[in-house]
């Protein structure tokens, strides 16, 4: 027994002084799983984390401010239908092939072809070809304002590489690589996959041929690691053993090890909470019992139940139906305000007794922090006189019973991103007649109105117009309340202090565009 | 030994008609609950045409009969269909977290055995007396939390307050060991890295307690109320008149007839482990079967619930027949139970 604790300590000193050797800059961080690292279906937060340092795009959000610049391109010109890019000579694969605009093509036909991710971004456009070498033509069925913005979701795949490793499939394309591209990269991107296990950690190494190139201080490898409990990240990052959490940890988690010394990164401005009213339902098809609603919400408590400590919260006071910072959004500076007297008034004219309904109110199971919120409204509308259930629902039942408008809840509680940080992404969805019925749509909302203004915004030939269709649409979206805008959702991160992150902790290096931030290249290790 | 190979083949028969009934009763209930497996596989921003195009893909269009068809042809092929949540084979899956579970399983198992039977020993010998009594509360202590609780406590009081253990993963980064068995603390032996031994070793400690405490305190508390009740038997009266010392009494004619119960419950337990393995190994990190058994749970991935499901089961039954086995073994009255003599 001795013999065995003895060598049980040896070998424990050993595995000490071996991790002392191996000193490099490692940058370890948590998400929630699954991995997906084929970038045709990329979607969630992990998906394009790893997206966005595997692969580039043709184009990237500016930072610090509104609009796009080139990156894969070297410029663009287009409007209306077409679009033109003349890429970068300059850039090769990880495995050393050289991009060209067939590579572009290849990767716009994976995309739709698998029709999975966010391949119906791409729903408009008609034709990709290469004019040559390094051009590359989008034509497009119809005017489609944020065209360049969707962009960035179009990662740029390695056509020569995936031909090589196709699987068993039908067709000619066979499996589209998709067994090759779920475990391996074939992008251009500042990081290479060294290993990859969707649930447990995929480890990415520095990409020391990136044709950027890469800063010295920036993680050599990078382990992102999935499906972390709050009580194991909290004592990983106590122990030195982690270097930013993902946002999902408990609000008291994030102050305790910011209360240790630790840093928030921010990222926000794409996206809001809302309390979204089934509009065909009794007493919500009535827009007074909706404004009765909408004026109830205290939205300077619920900054409270976000909050985080003092000063930072997981979000900030909603000014209308468009998140602040957008096309067509208030200025930040006019917050929505609670009006119990409106709110009477309001319900004095709805058509329905509210001694007679009640309003049913669902949040999401696997949100915790929803029930909080769920509980808000339920006793802001108490003090109105208008009675509510509170009910949690898992998001695969969710997803089932907001298909048909009878199985729809009065409120369904939903966080909304616009995935290319453009606001069409956002509202479109959520307003368009045409879209009603899915989980970002329980409004069922039907105003031709708002269609119309829908559609300006979107085919809008400069920024001015959509700023006016879209200001215009905030105002409108704001007098038949089909939604509470319960506030701009922000992003909160938990990182180590030797950890910079210029662009999720200075507001001028921002990207506006969700997970942009978690570019490793442009992060530093001190 | 004929009749144990016929206990054998009569226990392998049921075993197997068990795992097609559990085949059948999985694949229904996986179909029957709420929500929609392509929608919440391709992710909130799906059109209803992808949604549609992957229903198809799946045959979850086709009426359950057809599916299960589906699912028996595949099955014969020695293959499970692919995870929607990983896009691998679930074979695969199964085969990459399995060999972890069993793993704590195991070092769990030999922790239950090696403490709890020898406290339950130790505490029927000292019957009343202050030992018996410390490893009674011990042992009350063991089963009143669950195994969750333990691993919670265990991580603040040797990894947070007291950072004795690591708290993540099976082994750390710096070490690269080939797979041969998937059992870490075997492949890093084979491998001839003791200092990656260790650090695996270091690993497990932790899990591995959270996860047998309770099994301990219930090995300890069963074997000793057993063995007070044998102290009783005249047959122990009589060695003690022959001056027989008191640790051969416990040990040759106190302990294996109180070995069959506690053995039974054991088996129960280490089965029953792969349930509560689930929350030990979220938190730890543990790249277990469990955890990816509840995952495929939440995001109804159905070929993988099945899968998952089957192999537990499967390691259940094989538990099972272990004891029974061992417990036949143990006592000639159930070996030969059935055999015409």
């Amino acid at each position: 027994m001795k013999s065995l604790f003895k060598t049980l300590v040896a070998c424990a000193a050993a595995a000490c002084v071996a991790s002392a050797a191996l000193a490099e800059r490692v940058l370890r961080l948590d998400e929630v799983a699954v991995g997906e690292l084929d970038p045709g279906k990329a979607s969630d937060y992990a998906d394009t984390i790893l997206m966005f340092n595997v692969y580039d795009t043709l184009v990237l959000p500016r930072q610090g401010g509104p609009g796009h610049v080139p990156h894969l391109a070297e410029s663009w010109e287009g409007e209306g239908t077409s679009y033109t890019f003349k890429l970068r000579q300059d850039v090769q694969f990880q495995s050393g092939n050289l991009l060209t605009a067939e590579d572009v093509v290849f990767s716009f036909d994976r995309m739709v072809t698998l029709g999975q991710g966010l391949s119906f971004l791409f729903g408009d456009v008609e034709k990709v070809e290469a004019i040559d070498a390094h051009t590359v033509r989008f034509t497009l069925a119809r005017p489609y304002a944020p065209f360049v913005s969707s962009l960035v979701r179009l990662p740029i795949v390695d056509k020569k590489l995936v031909m090589a490793n196709l699987a068993d499939g039908e067709g000619e394309m066979m499996d589209w690589g998709q067994a090759h591209l779920s475990a391996n990269g074939a992008g251009t991107g500042a990081y290479i996959v060294q290993s990859h296990n969707p649930l447990e950690e995929t480890v990415l190494v520095k990409n020391d041929s990136y044709f950027l190139g890469i800063g010295e201080k920036a993680p050599d490898t990078v382990r992102l690691r999935y499906g972390l409990e709050a009580v194991t990240v909290r004592t990983l990052i106590a122990q030195g053993e982690h270097d930013i959490s993902s946002q999902w940890l408990p609000p008291e988690v994030m102050k305790a090890l910011a209360d240790d010394g630790n840093q928030l990164l921010f990222e926000g401005g794409t996206g809001s909470f809302y309390y979204k009213m089934n509009t065909t339902k009794p007493p919500l098809d009535d827009i007074h019992c909706r404004l009765a609603l909408a004026n109830a919400f205290d939205y300077e408590s619920v900054l409270k139940v976000i909050a985080i400590s003092e000063n930072v919260a997981g979000g900030t006071a909603a000014t209308g139906a468009i998140t602040a910072g957008m096309f067509g959004a208030n200025p930040s500076d006019q917050p929505l305000q609670r009006d119990i007297e409106a709110a009477k008034a309001h319900l004095a004219q709805c058509q329905y007794d509210p001694a007679e309904f009640s309003i049913d109110i669902t949040w999401i199971a696997e949100v915790p922090l929803e029930e909080r919120l769920a509980l808000l409204l339920q006793a802001n509308l108490a003090e109105v006189g208008i009675s509510s259930t509170v009910t949690k629902v898992p998001w695969a039942l969710f997803a089932d019973m907001v298909s048909k408008p009878e199985n729809t809840p009065h409120v369904s509680q939903i966080y909304v991103t616009a995935v290319t940080g453009d606001p069409d992404t956002l509202l479109y969805g959520m307003y368009h007649s045409s879209a009603a019925g899915t989980w970002q749509s329980p409004e069922y909302l039907n105003d031709p109105e708002a269609d119309r203004l829908l559609e300006a915004g979107r085919a809008g030939a400069t920024d001015a117009e959509r700023e006016m269709a879209y200001s215009a649409l905030n105002e409108r979206l704001l007098a038949i309340a089909p939604t509470i805008y319960g506030y701009d959702q922000l992003s909160v991160f938990v990182a180590r202090p030797n950890i910079k992150v210029p662009a999720m902790s200075d507001p001028s290096m921002a990207f506006g565009l969700d997970t942009m931030g978690f570019s490793f290249r442009l992060m530093e290790i001190e | 030994m004929a009749a144990v190979f016929r206990l054998l083949a009569a226990r392998i028969a049921v075993s197997a008609l068990v795992l097609i009934g559990v085949s059948i009763l999985i694949f229904a209930i996986a179909r029957i609950i709420p929500g929609d497996p392509a929608r919440i596989a391709l992710g909130p921003n799906a059109t209803s045409e992808q949604v549609a195009k992957l229903r198809a893909e799946l045959h979850l269009d086709e009426p359950i009969w057809a599916q299960y068809g589906h699912f028996v042809h595949d099955l014969s092929r020695g293959e499970l269909g692919t995870s929607l949540y990983t896009n691998r084979p679930v074979t695969t899956d199964i085969a990459q977290f399995l060999p972890a579970t069993l793993e704590l399983l195991f070092a769990a198992g030999i922790l239950m055995i090696g403490i709890g039977l020898p406290l339950g020993i130790v505490s029927a010998k000292y019957r009343g007396g202050v030992i018996d009594n410390a490893i009674r509360i011990v042992s009350l202590l063991g089963v009143s939390a669950p195994s969750f609780v333990w691993a919670v406590i265990l991580m603040l009081l040797f990894a947070f307050f007291l950072p004795i253990f690591p708290i993540a993963g099976r082994i750390s980064t710096d070490y690269e060991i080939a797979q041969v068995t998937g059992f870490l603390l075997v492949d890093t032996l084979l491998a001839g890295n003791l200092a990656a031994f260790g650090n695996a070793f270091s690993h497990i400690v932790l899990p591995a307690l959270a996860l047998a405490l309770s099994g301990i305190g219930q090995a300890a508390r069963l074997t000793r109320s057993n063995m007070v009740e044998t102290y009783d038997k005249p047959y122990i009266e009589m060695a003690r008149s022959y001056g027989f010392p008191g640790w051969r009494i416990a040990r040759r004619y106190a302990f294996k007839p109180s070995l069959i119960p506690s053995l039974t419950i054991i088996g129960l337990d280490f089965a029953a482990m792969l349930g509560n393995a689930f929350l030990v190994e979220a938190i730890f990190a543990w790249p277990g079967l469990s955890r990816y058994g509840v995952a495929v749970i939440l995001r109804k991935d159905l070929n993988a619930i099945v899968g998952t499901v089957l192999i537990i089961s499967a390691t259940f039954l094989i538990a099972n027949l272990i004891v029974d086995l061992l417990i036949a073994f143990l006592n000639p009255r159930i070996r030969y139970a059935r055999s015409p003599q």
